[in-house]
């Protein structure tokens, strides 16, 4: 009998070699002897910087993020403070703090949040023994950290979008060329692996959850990000070489890409969220996702209804009053709810391992479906939602959090592919309840501020709800960090095996923990979407 | 009776991971171009719809530059498809006099928009529509040279050696991206320098 039941006995780490059949009928829940070697190779210092490992590039995208989080959040915190606060900032620092913490929340938070787990777990997941473009991956990491210190530095000299100081606008407007280009590169890397490094025998709809969720968001990515990259390239060269005459004009520059950070556009960096969820609930409840299929054209439904790049407001200033935008808006609550009621299945029908992961994932699911429900509210007129930016701020902020949490969740998951070791859960315990409290009171109260076009009695409240927002974006800020520490912790952890949960169904869990490099000696085939339950009832049959 | 092995099987095909990589590049290129016309026609149809004309007086866009480029790129299409087939027959010869005629054709499109430049009379400090055209036409330019230079690393490489009737995926990839860099052109040719 083999060890996972699959079609080839060989489908083990490449450091896992086998020798005489003895390690291939090792039991996958004990951590063998060079688990533990290996256990000491995991990136560390030496390795982490100039390399062309996905583990090693994906690690640094994880960390950077979450730190820019914190940093975003912060800055987000104290340009909203000047709304109650007058005087504390000038309001030109205000405004450049708001619009770069808002940019920042997209290019410097939830994309490369993604595309750092996405290029340390999806090759593993697809049983591929590297990344697609390994040194492509490397230039896009490097481009990215460059163009982010470039980013904020022209920010720190009145440089951002609507800054006052020419030259570094346009060191901005280069600044988020260069983040656009190193994050459409990065997604080209996770999105190519996904297509052409499958194991044998995994067809589209075995794919791995969040490796799928992946494919969906790199796909709507690409078919996005060069639209605002159309918008950045015509503000810069009008900036640059024009008097300016329209698009490079201070006051509407931040205009012309706010569509980035409104729905339905909004939405497409949250899409995997649900492929994080989608991995982990089967994986703590011990059971198969029944429906899988439509689990997967959910996930894929979700990024056609977040396609926001017609819906450019400056240009096109009655696409709000659109049936398409308005439909889109409705829609896209359907496959949130589809997803809910099979996760709702699922753990009904098992019994769940209570973990922190289960846990943030499951509140940043709820935090997006929030923010859908709010953007459903938008699109009825009588309410006068669409005409106030509070409403899309807090949106932004609840997906924010949401992205956040299911990051956290993914560390916490897969913390024994990074670092040999389990997540101490303490923090974890505690970032359900900070990052799903501090999305709640930072976004609820301006989607309540929206409704005082409507409702003018709101007014007098407004200095209380803002204090209240605030509060929500520091506990949001807190969670970031929180989830750096979770990742920090999880290198002095308990030892974790290959399968360290015990109820893995996805091929990383057949690898070493941490991956050695190469991740897998030989391909892998696979018979099903659960290669290592199959296996599980094959020793048991056995 | 001698024994007869059979043929070790061959290995599992991987699919074209460069050929894959490179259409969801072109795909991106094509988005950030389908992005700026769809600006340049909404403010086109916001100047022409408010009773003006789209191009500023005393400004020209003269069509036969455009139009011979047009026909210079479509026939590198032919050319570069040349190559990738002459590539897959193992025919080297005629595989590198493919992608040198290639680069030759791409080589006159760059200096036809270039002379084209010349000849417009186009301030682009003036007004939005000449940001438009330069930001559209300027960033076609940029990436058709990077096409020719892809194309010209893969010609190298088949020089020293690479590519074969098996494996050509640096061709291929090379003849996708000039495919949307030509497709790119077209939608251009129409937008800019027919409907004018």
């Amino acid at each position: 009998m083999v060890r996972f039941g699959l079609c080839r006995p060989e489908c083990i780490c490449s450091n896992e070699v086998p020798t005489d059949m003895s390690i291939i009928d090792a039991s996958p829940e004990s951590p063998t002897a060079s688990t533990e070697a290996t256990a000491a190779a995991s990136p560390d210092s030496g390795t982490l910087f100039g390399s062309g490992d996905h583990k090693a590039i994906g690690l640094v995208y994880v960390v950077l993020s979450l730190v820019f989080g914190a940093g975003a959040l912060v800055a987000f915190l104290l340009g909203n403070l000047h709304l109650v606060q007058t005087g504390f900032l000038s309001s030109s620092a205000a405004t450049t703090l708001l619009n770069a913490s808002e940019l920042a929340f997209v290019l410097l938070v939830a994309i490369p949040l993604f595309i750092g787990l996405a290029t340390y777990i999806t090759p593993l997941q697809v049983g591929a023994n590297t990344i697609a473009f390994p040194r492509a991956a490397a230039l896009a990491l490097w481009t990215w950290i460059l163009s982010s210190g470039l980013f904020i530095i022209a920010n720190c000299l009145d440089g951002g979008i609507g800054g006052g100081r020419d030259r570094a606008v346009d060191l901005g407007l280069l600044a988020l060329v260069g983040l656009i280009m190193a994050l459409l590169l990065a997604t080209i890397c996770v999105v190519t692996t996904v297509i052409t490094l499958r194991s044998p025998g995994m067809g589209l709809d075995r794919v791995p959850m969040f490796s799928w969720s992946m494919f969906v968001a790199g796909s709507v990515w690409l078919l996005t990000l060069p639209v605002v990259l159309a918008n950045v390239l015509l503000i810069y060269v009008d900036h640059h070489y024009g008097m300016p005459s329209e698009f490079g004009v201070s006051s509407v520059q931040g205009l012309q890409i706010g569509w980035l950070v409104s729905q339905p556009q909004v939405y497409a960096f949250a899409i995997p969220v649900f492929g994080i969820a989608a991995d982990l609930i089967p994986t703590f409840s011990g059971r198969r996702q029944p429906n899988r299929s439509a689990m997967l054209i959910a996930i894929a439904a979700f990024g056609v209804l977040s396609i926001g790049a017609y819906a450019q407001p400056y240009f096109f200033p009655e696409v709000r009053d659109q049936i398409v935008w308005a439909a889109m808006s409705v829609l896209i609550i359907l496959p949130v709810l589809a997803m809910l009621g099979g996760w709702a299945a699922l753990l009904r029908g098992g019994r769940p391992a209570l973990k922190s992961p289960l846990g943030l994932s499951l509140a940043s699911v709820v935090l997006v479906l929030l923010a859908v429900l709010v953007g459903a509210l938008a699109t009825i007129s009588p309410l006068e939602l669409r005409e106030t930016p509070n409403v899309t701020i807090g949106q932004l902020v609840l997906i924010v959090a949401a992205v956040l949490a299911a990051g956290a969740a993914g560390i916490s998951y897969w913390a024994p592919k990074f670092s040999g070791r389990f997540a101490t859960e303490a923090p974890g315990v505690l970032n359900i309840l900070v990052l799903l409290g501090g999305g709640v009171l930072a976004g609820l109260p301006l989607v309540i501020l929206g409704f005082a076009t409507r409702f003018t009695g709101l007014d007098s409240a407004s200095d209380a709800l803002h204090y209240v927002a605030l509060a929500g974006d520091a506990l949001i800020a807190a969670g970031a960090v929180l989830a750096v520490l979770t990742l920090a912790s999880s290198f002095r952890g308990e030892a974790a095996g290959s399968d360290a949960w015990g109820t893995g169904q996805t091929l990383e869990w057949m690898c070493s923990s941490p991956p050695a490099p190469g991740d897998f000696a030989e391909l892998i085939t696979v018979t099903s979407a659960e290669p290592l339950l199959d296996a599980a009832a094959g020793s048991q049959e056995a | 009776m001698a024994a007869h092995a059979l043929p070790a099987a061959p290995p599992v095909q991987r699919p074209r991971v460069l050929v894959v990589g490179t259409a969801f590049a072109s795909a991106a290129a094509i988005m950030t171009f389908v992005g700026l016309i769809g600006i340049y026609l909404t403010q086109r149809a916001a100047i022409i719809g408010a009773g003006d004309i789209w191009l500023p007086k005393g400004s020209t866009i003269p069509l036969q530059q455009p139009n011979t480029m047009l026909f210079t790129l479509l026939m590198s299409v032919v050319t570069m498809q040349w190559a990738v087939h002459a590539i897959a027959n193992n025919d080297r010869t005629n595989a590198y006099l493919a992608l040198a005629v290639t680069i030759f054709f791409g080589f006159a499109s760059v200096v036809l928009t270039w002379y084209l430049y010349g000849l417009v009379k186009l301030d682009i400090s003036a007004n939005s529509q000449s940001v438009l055209i330069y930001t559209i036409t300027g960033l076609h330019l940029m990436l058709l040279v990077v096409a020719m230079l892809f194309i010209a690393l893969m010609a190298f490489r088949a020089l020293a050696g690479s590519f074969d009737a098996r494996q050509h995926d640096g061709i291929t990839a090379a003849a996708v991206f000039w495919y949307a860099m030509v497709l790119v052109y077209v939608l251009i040719w129409i937008t800019i320098y027919v409907t004018k």
